[in-house]
């Protein structure tokens, strides 16, 4: 019972644990806090302290959730070491060996990054600064000095945008 | 009335307070809005895949394998010595759920990748191209709007080309990939077949510069291919970067 448990642990770290470790290092923007990400998510799955509800989502996507949410908490936490990437670019961010990767992988990367980049920057930023900043809509508005009720249509928009271009890929993967 | 303003930022985690409330009570009722939501979710949890990867420090599973062995341990309290709460219990339900998914998941990209003729395994290839630079081309379903394609062209000329939604064709058609250019015929970029879910994954070599090329588009042609585009444009781009 002992092996099995701790197998399954690196089961799903050998999955996920490149794609939550990406992820962290791009919110908190410090590879220790980013490291510091990565322990706490499988240890709070590791703890049980996580429920699984099929019901929100598949597997990549609860783990980072979690990941996400301990990430934004250590970036408010600790703003003096992790604002330093907030603003930056979406791709191209770090110059390391990627994971080995398979052709799902790279052509959803692909389709992600192109999708991203063809939004108008304003759009853009709405969902960035959500998503990679913890930022709640009424910050963003004051942050860039616009009104909340362009900022939700800018979300709104780009959120449409993206699912008009990601779905049928996402649809596709998951029927395979 | 549908908090259609609000479910984008609901899902990106970027209400707060009654805004936030709304949704939820909302979407505890109205199907249309929940499976919006449900989407959206999905379309989210896509957003860390289209970062370039980063490789955790090779340190950091020994680290995180130490502390979990180390919370199984008992621990000394007081005069006696007491266990401290098993739990494995509450936690193996969570894992075998996890794995099982996992696993079905697997298997199920395994078949998918087994299935993705013709040519070997992409995984060496996919990682090489993963690391290339070049331009990524979206073709969209002009003729099939259910369809889309992407493909990606390397600077030295390689392409790959992923497609989604096309009819799986008889064995006396095929569909070919075309790129067009302006004052000269069409250079074809090979034929390809989709499987049963209309899927393909294939190499695509690009024998034309594509600052020449006006426009790349996919036909159904009689097998083994035409010489030039017979049939209607299934699939097609007009600009990229």
């Amino acid at each position: 019972m002992q092996v099995g448990e701790e197998s399954a642990l690196e089961v799903l770290y050998a999955r996920y644990a490149g794609l939550i470790f990406t992820l962290a290092l791009r919110i908190v923007g410090d590879r220790e806090l980013a490291r510091e990400v990565l322990q706490d998510t499988f240890l709070r799955c590791w703890d049980g302290r996580e429920a699984y509800d099929p019901g929100r989502g598949r597997v990549p996507g609860w783990l980072m959730g979690i990941a996400r949410n301990r990430a934004i908490d250590l970036l408010r936490s600790r703003p003096h070491q992790a604002r330093l990437r907030e603003r930056e670019p979406l791709v191209g961010l770090v110059s390391e060996p990627a994971q080995r990767d398979v052709a799902d992988s790279v052509t959803l990367r692909l389709a992600v990054a192109s999708a991203l980049q063809e939004l108008p920057i304003g759009q853009r930023q709405a969902i960035e600064l959500a998503y990679y900043g913890g930022h709640t809509q009424v910050e963003i508005a004051r942050e860039l000095g616009e009104p909340l009720g362009t900022i939700k249509s800018r979300t709104r928009e780009a959120m449409e945008r993206l699912r008009a271009a990601l779905w049928p890929l996402i649809e596709a993967k998951r029927e395979g | 009335m549908h908090p259609t303003e609000n479910l984008a930022g609901y899902v990106l985690g970027a209400l707060e307070g009654p805004e936030k409330i709304r949704v939820e009570t909302h979407v505890a009722t109205c199907a249309p809005c929940a499976s919006v939501l449900a989407q959206y979710r999905a379309v989210v949890s896509t957003l860390p895949m289209g970062l370039d990867p980063v490789t955790p420090p090779p340190e950091a599973w020994a680290a995180i394998r130490a502390e979990a062995r180390r919370r199984r341990l008992p621990v000394l309290e007081g005069a006696g010595t007491r266990v401290r709460p098993n739990w494995r219990w509450a936690m193996w339900p969570v894992l075998a759920t996890l794995v099982a998914s996992l696993l079905i998941w697997n298997v199920v990209l395994q078949r998918e990748l087994t299935r993705r003729a013709p040519g070997p395994a992409p995984g060496p290839e996919v990682e090489a191209l993963s690391r290339r630079p070049g331009r990524l081309v979206i073709l969209a379903g002009t003729g099939q709007p259910a369809a889309s394609a992407r493909l990606f062209v390397a600077v030295d000329g390689g392409g790959h080309l992923a497609i989604s939604g096309l009819t799986p064709l008889p064995r006396e058609r095929t569909y070919q990939l075309w790129f067009i250019r302006t004052g000269a015929s069409a250079v074809t970029g090979g034929t390809f077949r989709v499987d049963a879910r209309g899927l393909a994954w294939v190499k695509a070599p690009v024998p034309a510069s594509l600052d020449e090329v006006s426009a790349i588009a996919v036909t159904e042609e009689p097998a083994p291919g035409s010489v030039s585009p017979t049939g209607h444009h299934l699939l097609e781009a007009k600009t990229w970067r």
